[in-house]
């Protein structure tokens, strides 16, 4: 792919590197060249730097509960409840309060980025590389296979998802499904996430390849007498990295807020695993205008806001960095 | 994608923006309430206090007679009626319209719940009074005189009405589910025509034939709706669909009120009922007062009853504690009983003995068909952890067997403590003794280590999952390798607990109320193996312990009430000593009226309110 100079220039400019650099700019390699935009954009930045923190943060759950000192998050302590059984608010032994079993909502708020995380990531992943096989062949062999690929992702585009998805998850959620491959819980819900998601990624590559095959480097190839195999997998995907990248992790945390809202209406991820969706909907069954148990549905209620504005803040940067032509 | 940012943003903004506003709120009110912070125990010492210091708000001590006529209540439900046909109704929602509406032979007054007192008859049966003879096979019963049905039928009610009532509960349109105290009657099960068991040699004489000597069972059992006079000149048509019209469409009333109905036709549907929407009950202008014996005549302070139907619990319960006129029919949330007790100290009842709550083991498939494996987990359970998790000690007990407060055979069976088994001993859990019944159950090191998953059940209302996850949490302790399933309450019922072959191992939270004072209605559909049945089946857990089948059929033939107690107590002592399932609680069910509001609770009807003696003030 070719970058004029003039948008990387100013591009360069913007970032205030000014024209000291601009005698390197040749040499640079695409990788560098996004680097160097995706730098310069503050919020980008302070997007990913949160995911990473969340990242690791997930990762050493128990590291990080024990240094708080609070219990783990499946600690049940009914005694943490008032005489009518209702859950008390912070304290300085549990900073976000107890839920309805006097779990401890701090730690059930940072277990839960770990399913939050895991249903996004490999929930996307799944989805993308589904999606990017099936538009791959669709748009580069177009004819019947092109018909046939895109007429089931406009069936499945056509679904309603969440009626799907809750239908799935009610048919999954007593016994496994298939044979025991997709299990009850988290299993059920990357499912799901997988199947009705991978459709956008699937029209979009479709799109590009349809218009990538007809370009002079692949008419070159062929002539060499490259192989279709080789020039999908050596001349066309290397230029779909691009909008892969961008558009998949967008889907991030839609697919994040989609295993919120099934775990929030009883079907996604089961108790006692914890997950953000789940403690918002049983918070709710707490929630009277008299007395709300407040501390348990804002805590993991602030940590989803702010994850999914993150993953879309950081895929916003992915995309000016590496689509500087696409207009803000 | 630029377009999801934008809504994504804007729901993250709105999301702040609600935690933000809940979290102002909110620490202005949790600032005022300091009983919320209490230890449980000094707060329950509070409660038992303030309760017997209002002694007319207890439903023992309540004030029946005397009180202040006329006004209409407003009456907030959740939950809407399932059926208002006296052959159907089998809800505590559908009784309070049932009883106001309807005349069964017997009833128990509000403040009982273990004397049965003539309602639509002029005495209770007994051996001295020639009611019951032929050693406890023949029962005969003498009905009030001159208690006329509301129109259109408008004439007098006749034995015949109260013979055709019972035997069209065998019609399948009708389908009564508790024809089971009606089968010793000669020539029974029915089709829903005339059984040789049942004759009516006068107008105000009805006599009831066994084959076995169960006089007291079938008394009792004439105290359900069942028994309330049906005309069959104007129910018999209706009877003939599937299901019956009568009671969804029209119907006529006995009792004090009526459902709101056309004059000329008895319809109700769209005008005094509409389903989910509201009921309205006015006053019967064929009842009197005076066809009644000196037992038991109900006042009917009210003038009109309008149920309002729908609504979410967290919003009518403030509405009625605040409001007036007012009471709310189906159970408050938890967080509203707080509210209520706190603020609102005299608008709250708790009833004690409204039911019981266990989880049921599946006694013939799996792990808990060995008898210690079921000991170690009944060890293990923290049934007062549950208790808290209910909404705490004011609205639960911790149980310790199955014939729960209120019945007869309670004491007999041990009272609060209890038969004396060291599993049973320790109501807050203890892992010693449940792990010395693993190794019992041949697992040396006192934790499960076979392969079998035990597959649990759960209810996803209320507070069941949270006790769901307590069970889980008490059974994986013990090693076993627990899949938990939460359902809504009636699939868990209709697709997996009441399905024997679907195996489901434990069901936690089941319930069961009884429904009279006979421990037979509390013990024989949840405990008795021929009762088992494939679908809609009630014993849960599938027990079939021959020598328990045999004690019940003893107990059941028992005439002597005392002496049938104590049989009742040992059945009870033999479903201890077997674990068949796990008591959790026993249930004391809270009710809220608004302040102006003089309500009565039926004792014996899990304290719903009884629109015959609650007036305004």
């Amino acid at each position: 792919m070719s970058i004029s100079s003039e948008v990387l220039l100013e591009a360069e400019s913007a970032s205030g590197l000014g024209e000291v650099i601009e005698a390197d700019v040749v040499g640079l390699s695409p990788g560098r060249l996004f680097w160097r935009r995706f730098r310069s954009d503050r919020v980008a930045v302070a997007s990913a730097v949160f995911v990473i923190v969340l990242i690791i943060i997930a990762a050493a759950a128990p590291l990080v509960v024990k240094i708080l000192g609070v219990p783990g998050p499946d600690v049940q302590n009914v005694n943490l409840l008032n005489a009518f059984g209702l859950p008390t608010g912070p304290s300085s032994a549990h900073p976000f309060g107890v839920d309805g079993l006097g779990e401890d909502v701090l730690s059930r708020t940072i277990y839960g980025a770990r399913v939050s995380l895991e249903v996004g990531l490999v929930g996307t992943a799944i989805a993308t590389v589904l999606g990017t096989i099936l538009g791959l062949l669709a748009g580069f062999y177009g004819g019947w296979t092109d018909t046939l690929i895109m007429r089931a992702v406009d069936v499945f585009l056509a679904f309603p998802v969440l009626v799907l998805g809750l239908g799935i998850a009610e048919a999954c959620g007593f016994r496994a499904c298939l044979d025991g491959v997709i299990q009850p819980g988290i299993g059920t819900v990357i499912f799901i996430i997988a199947l009705t998601s991978f459709t956008y990624i699937a029209r979009i590559v479709r799109g590009q390849v349809l218009s990538l095959r007809e370009k002079e480097f692949v008419e070159a190839a062929r002539s060499l007498g490259a192989s279709n195999n080789r020039i999908l997998g050596r001349e066309i995907l290397p230029n779909l990295l691009a909008p892969i990248i961008v558009y998949s992790s967008l889907l991030i945390p839609l697919n994040i807020l989609f295993e919120a809202a099934l775990s929030f209406l009883g079907v996604g991820i089961r108790p006692p695993t914890p997950s953000w969706g789940q403690m918002l909907s049983q918070a709710g069954n707490g929630i009277l205008a008299d007395n709300p148990a407040w501390w348990y549905m804002l805590f993991p209620g602030l940590a989803l806001v702010f994850t999914v504005l993150a993953f879309n803040l950081l895929g916003d940067g992915l995309l000016d960095a590496l689509n500087p032509r696409g207009t803000r | 994608m630029r377009k999801h940012l934008a809504v994504l943003t804007a729901l993250a903004v709105a999301v702040v923006a609600v935690a933000v506003v809940a979290l102002s709120s909110s620490s202005a009110k949790t600032a005022g309430s300091k009983a919320g912070a209490l230890p449980a125990s000094a707060t329950a010492s509070i409660a038992s206090a303030s309760i017997t210091e209002k002694p007319g708000e207890n439903p023992v001590g309540q004030q029946l007679y005397g009180k202040k006529s006329g006004g209409t209540l407003t009456v907030y439900s959740g939950e809407d009626f399932e059926h208002l046909d006296p052959g159907e109704s089998y809800f505590e929602l559908d009784y309070a319209v049932m009883y106001a509406t309807q005349r069964p032979l017997f009833t128990y007054p509000p403040n009982s719940n273990t004397t049965l007192v003539p309602d639509l008859a002029t005495a209770m049966p007994t051996t001295a009074n020639g009611g019951i003879t032929d050693g406890g096979k023949t029962v005969t019963v003498h009905i009030q005189p001159n208690v006329k049905y509301s129109a259109p039928v408008n004439r007098d009610v006749t034995s015949a009405d109260v013979a055709y009532a019972i035997e069209r509960g065998w019609n399948p349109n009708v389908a009564n589910p508790y024809m089971e105290y009606f089968q010793t009657l000669k020539g029974a099960p029915g089709k829903g025509g005339p059984i040789a068991g049942i004759t009516t040699p006068n107008a105000t004489t009805i006599v009831f034939h066994l084959t076995a000597p169960q006089a007291q069972l079938l008394i009792g059992a004439l105290s359900l709706p069942l028994s309330s006079p049906v005309p069959e000149s104007f129910a018999g048509p209706m009877d003939k669909h599937a299901p019956t019209t009568y009671g969804s469409q029209a119907e006529v009333a006995t009792g004090p009120y009526m459902i709101e109905a056309n004059p000329s036709t008895g319809v109700f549907a769209g005008l005094g009922y509409q389903p989910g929407k509201s009921l309205t009950l006015v006053r019967n202008p064929n009842w009197s007062a005076s066809t009644y014996s000196s037992a038991f005549h109900p006042p009917a302070y009210l003038d009109r009853i309008n149920v309002e139907i729908g609504g979410e619990a967290s919003v009518i319960g403030p509405q009625v504690l605040k409001g007036s006129d007012s009471v709310q029919l189906d159970t408050p949330a938890n967080t509203v009983v707080a509210l209520a007790y706190e603020h609102y100290p005299r608008q709250i009842t708790f009833t004690p003995g409204s039911g019981d709550h266990y989880v049921a083991l599946d006694n013939v498939h799996g792990v808990f068909t060995n008898v210690n494996i079921r000991r170690a987990v009944w060890a293990n359970l923290d049934r007062a952890a549950i208790v808290k998790l209910r909404g705490g000690s004011l609205v639960a007990e911790p149980a310790t067997h199955f014939i729960y407060p209120g019945n007869q055979g309670y004491t007999q069976s041990g009272g609060a403590a209890g038969p004396n088994y060291p599993w049973n001993k320790d109501v807050d859990g203890n892992l010693q003794v449940a792990e010395h019944y693993m190794k019992l159950a041949g697992y040396p090191s006192g934790k499960y280590t076979g392969s079998e998953t035990v597959q649990i059940v759960a209810g996803n209302n209320a507070d069941a999952p949270a006790i769901a996850q307590v069970v889980d949490q008490d059974f994986t302790q013990l090693g076993l390798k627990v899949r938990l399933t939460e359902v809504d309450q009636p699939t868990m019922y209709a697709k997996y607990c009441g399905v024997p072959k679907e195996e489901i191992d434990a069901c936690p939270s089941v319930g069961w109320i009884r429904d009279f004072a006979d421990p037979l209605t509390t013990l024989f559909e949840t405990f008795y193996g021929p009762a088992i049945v494939p679908t809609n089946n009630s014993n849960w857990g599938q027990v079939n312990e021959p020598a328990i089948n045999k004690e019940m059929v003893t107990a059941e033939n028992t005439v002597n009430p005392t002496q049938a107690a104590a049989a009742w107590a040992k059945v009870d002592d033999m479903l201890v000593d077997n674990a068949v399932a796990i008591p959790e609680e026993w249930d004391n069910q809270p009710n809220i009226e608004a302040g102006d509001v003089a309500g009565v609770n039926d004792l014996w009807d899990t304290g719903s309110w009884d629109f015959m003696f609650t007036s305004l003030k």
